[in-house]
């Protein structure tokens, strides 16, 4: 696995978007009489986490495994990300997260590359709203070195100016290429109306907020994010509890916060003005559509029954925006849509890029499938099918090393307890169709949605009228 | 078709296996080796099974002998279109049940298409085996071949194009726009993802005919990996493919052709984007050739990671690139089976432009294939491929999937096994030799892509390359 630096990642990205895939669904079909029948599940793997707290808060959960030749490391880091960005920083902690790995009080940028390398391994830090995960991973006999290269990385990063301008220079270069994608712009507008003032709205860079970065910010901003009691190290793959702890003591032990920790993130709203926002794309030959409006928080009550709901309305292949727009009417190559929730709040979201004559019927059929899914109750075996899809979807995820370290952390980010993971299916297959339309109704009512369409104003502007006044935006 | 593969995999298969005795530089708890079983049912299909108790999970992929290379000379575009029809029904499961009874059953599924190869990949809890056998053997048996569907997938990969080429900067020149300037032969050298004309003119004759010539169990391989034994997945495979009889496929055109022997270079504008991009991409040695191993240990060397010398040397040192990403046709060093290209990709700065990257690129090339690399890098490299390797075998729809483009490519899905030993062996003497062989200009094919704001009226020679400065 490589972990990308952040900066990059969009760039990169593009370069390795190199398969001609396809994404399919179909409508609630009659199953074959030939069809056999499925199997017996198994019993749910449950991740068996043992827990320590280092004297200095730090807290450990090492995961064995018996995966793959690899060890993972993840170090969480709450209140490190965009969340604590300011109001004139917008974006700052991917360009922070980027230039962890680029110099320690030991190492320059090119010898950490070099050591994770020879460690067959990556290091890498990504800023997600919620905090900084701080990933690495190597091959078993290089267990120890590579702990010992995180830490390093965690407690004595050290931002050389150069490293730092040279970040800035390409963080801008970077900002460029990615205003140039619809997609890019269309998230910006749909977190604004999201999000409104909230720092959720704020994760993506602007030229000023780069331009603003000096070196001694980031050293200082790091001294105030980067701290043992506000973080957690994950330790997973071929690596028993005892040494996992062993390495993690030896090279975390002595780490010591200075300072005062950041105070946590204002709550970020539940309800908003429905907006209507056109960002005008000259030569656009595609409309990307995105609706959306804020919701929870991952630890709200409502979390689990309207994430079920959003899987029902565009969570896979065969959901409804996927069968309806792409596979019923051509309109896109993919629909989708659902919860993204997070510490502090979260949103509703569905998107899909579509030939610009086919705008205001797409925005007519999401109208509909969110109606839809207020309207009626789920019917059982699509309901029981969404269930499958999910629990199915923790299986595969579970057989993955590091996809178990990043749920963990991210469930920790959130603020859900460890044993959160293990308990998700069972929860979600608890859920009746009553409870999955109540939630339709609470999040999924069409007339709560603000509507973004990023594409070419003069091309798809008859298509808009019933859907209300657009504000034109570059 | 088979035969003259296998021959010449022999051939290059002796040449490669005398390095995998190479001293093995891992650690004995670093090496994984991957049970691997392969058996061939009377009507051709060859099924592949690794075994994998860790967890309740399955991965399968059946790939299919045929790709663009293939498809017919007025159809760009078909074995495209082809898959995503794959997906519309047949007349015993109509269009909808294939996904609803894999995502139902907990699974997840997608399919792909390059030039050598077709893949259809699932993964599910094991409890839904049986079922994605079934309906993979159902369409390989026949499709609905219906107008509607027909007309919606044309229209879906329309929209596929738009959203990955027609309305994105840069427009995959990268991967789209490369291998039709650097090839000679049509096979080679056509949009794969085809011309809206040519797509509109497919037609249901042209579906049914492809299924029948390419769609046969005898130009399939079946990979099944985790949860279930060898002996349990032969025995479901013969189930539900074994009955299904084999059907005579066409003899593939020579689509060979030898390194390039002059220098082209193509400038194009983009509308859409706002930053500079430049692609280099080089003719790649012939699969299974002694070469081929080094080859992707210097394209590891070059361009793997950041540690990687054109990483360091343009992104860092010179400071003239954002990034720098190597690309291996459309697949990886390892699976391909005709010409195929190792590209670089790159966004440059504005301050600089293609022909500095290029002379960059150059440098440290010539300095691989003047000085060797010292022992301390290549066992970094070696490494950190090695890792790399077993990191893209984790998961169980890419481990079936793997093996199975291994059994289709090689003749052999036990390459998975051979690639870490050939990688061992690559010496730096290998590397000098390839450097020299391959990545010369004669052999390069460039795209410099700029915006149209950028670009010049008129060509002004170009400036001269910026020193490195470290």
């Amino acid at each position: 696995m490589r972990i990308h630096n952040n900066l990059l990642a969009l760039s990169t990205s593009l370069a390795l978007v190199c398969a001609l895939g396809t994404a399919v669904a179909g409508p609630a079909a009659k199953l074959p009489k030939q069809l056999p029948p499925l199997a017996a599940d198994k019993a749910l793997p449950v991740p068996q986490i043992a827990q320590k707290t280092l004297a200095n808060g730090l807290q450990v959960w090492v995961v064995p495994r018996k995966g793959l030749p690899r060890v993972d490391y993840a170090l969480a880091v709450r209140s490190a990300g965009y969340a604590s960005d300011g109001p004139d920083a917008s974006g700052f902690a991917s360009l922070y997260a980027g230039l962890l790995t680029q110099g320690t009080a030991k190492r320059n940028a090119k010898a950490i590359a070099e050591a994770a390398q020879g460690y067959g391994g990556a290091i890498g830090a990504n800023a997600l709203n919620d905090g900084v995960l701080l990933s690495a991973n190597a091959l078993p006999s290089q267990a120890e070195p590579m702990m010992r290269l995180l830490s390093e990385v965690a407690q004595q990063a050290n931002f050389p100016d150069a490293e730092v301008k040279l970040a800035q220079a390409n963080a801008l270069q970077g900002l460029k290429v990615s205003q140039a994608q619809p997609s890019f712009k269309a998230t910006r507008a749909l977190l604004k109306a999201t999000y409104g003032d909230h720092p959720y709205a704020r994760s993506q860079p602007t030229e000023a907020a780069i331009s603003a970065v000096t070196a001694e910010k980031v050293r200082a901003e790091h001294v105030r994010r980067f701290r043992p009691d506000r973080a957690l190290l994950i330790v997973t793959g071929r690596i028993g509890a005892e040494e996992g702890f062993k390495l993690a003591e030896a090279a975390f032990g002595q780490w010591k916060a200075s300072g005062e920790a950041i105070a946590d993130a204002a709550p970020a709203r539940a309800n908003a003005d429905p907006q209507r926002i056109f960002v005008q794309r000259d030569g656009s030959v595609q409309s990307a559509v995105r609706l959306g409006r804020p919701a929870i928080a991952a630890t709200d009550a409502d979390y689990l029954p309207a994430q079920l709901a959003g899987i029902v309305l565009g969570g896979g292949f065969s959901s409804r925006l996927m069968q309806n727009l792409r596979e019923d009417k051509g309109y896109t190559y993919g629909a989708r849509g659902g919860l993204n929730a997070l510490r502090d709040g979260g949103s509703i979201q569905a998107s899909a890029d579509v030939r610009n004559e086919v705008t205001g019927a797409a925005i007519s059929e999401f109208i509909y499938e969110f109606g839809r899914l207020n309207d009626y109750p789920v019917p059982a075996q699509e309901l029981e099918d969404t269930k499958r899809y999910v629990a199915g979807g923790y299986l595969i995820g579970n057989q993955l090393q590091s996809s178990v370290a990043a749920s963990l952390a991210s469930n920790w980010l959130y603020g859900l307890p460890p044993e959160f993971l293990g308990e998700y299916v069972p929860k979600i297959r608890a859920i009746s169709a009553e409870q999955v339309q109540a939630m339709a109704k609470k999040y999924y009512a069409s007339k709560d949605l603000s509507i973004v369409v990023v594409g070419d104003y003069k091309a798809v502007e008859g298509q808009l009228k019933e859907y209300g006044e657009f504000k034109l935006e570059k | 078709m088979r035969k003259r593969h296998l021959c010449v995999l022999l051939a290059g298969l002796t040449t490669i296996t005398t390095a995998a005795f190479a001293t093995a530089h891992a650690a004995e708890s670093d090496r994984w080796q991957l049970p691997v079983a392969v058996k061939k049912l009377d009507n051709g299909l060859t099924v592949v099974v690794s075994q994998d108790h860790s967890s309740p999970t399955v991965g399968v992929s059946v790939v299919y002998h045929v790709g663009m290379r293939l498809e017919p000379k007025n159809r760009t575009g078909f074995a495209h279109l082809f898959e995503h029809l794959m997906f519309q029904g047949t007349p015993v499961a109509p269009k909808g049940v294939f996904d609803q009874v894999i995502s139902g059953g907990g699974g997840r599924n997608n399919g792909s298409t390059r030039a050598d190869f077709t893949n259809y990949i699932e993964v599910a809890p094991v409890s839904a085996l049986d079922r994605i056998l079934w309906l993979e053997a159902d369409r390989m048996k026949t499709l609905d071949f219906n107008p509607t569907t027909l007309k919606n997938q044309q229209d879906v990969v329309k929209e596929e194009i738009r959203v990955n080429v027609k309305n994105q900067p840069y427009g995959g020149f990268m991967w789209i726009d490369i291998g039709q300037h650097a090839f000679q032969k049509w096979e080679n050298n056509h949009d794969g993802y085809g011309s809206f004309q040519d797509l509109e003119n497919a037609s249901l004759e042209d579906v049914r005919s492809f299924h029948r010539d390419y769609y046969g169990p005898n130009n399939a391989v079946l990979g099944i990996a985790g949860d279930i034994s060898p002996e349990d997945a032969f025995k479901l495979a013969d189930k539900y493919f074994g009955a299904i009889p084999g059907r005579p496929t066409p003899p593939p055109p020579d689509f060979a052709e030898g390194l390039n022997t002059k220098e082209k270079r193509i400038e194009q504008t983009d509308a859409l984007a706002q930053v500079p991009a430049i692609a280099a991409a080089w003719k790649m040695p012939t699969r299974g050739s002694r070469d081929h191993a080094p080859m992707a240990v210097l394209g590891s060397l070059l361009a793997g990671d950041e540690a990687s010398r054109l990483y360091q040397g343009l992104v860092k040192q010179r400071q003239i690139a954002l990034n720098i990403d190597a690309l291996y046709g459309l697949t990886d060093p390892w699976t391909y089976n005709g010409p195929t290209l190792f590209t670089l990709f790159a966004l440059y700065k504005p301050d600089t432009n293609a022909d500095a990257v290029l002379a960059a690129i150059d440098e440290e090339v010539a300095k691989v294939a003047r000085d060797g690399v010292d022992a301390a890098t290549l066992k970094r490299v070696k490494t950190h491929m090695l890792a790399d390797w077993y990191n893209g075998l984790e998961s169980f729809i890419e481990r079936a999937d793997t093996v199975a483009r291994m059994q289709t490519l090689w003749g052999d899905a036990n390459v998975v096994n051979k690639i870490p030993g050939w990688i061992e062996g690559v010496t730096s003497a290998d590397l000098q030799r390839v450097a020299k062989t391959y990545l010369t200009r004669a052999n390069r094919t460039v795209i410099d892509r700029k915006p149209v704001a950028m670009a010049a009226p008129a060509a002004k020679p170009a400036a001269a390359a910026p020193s490195a400065a470290n």
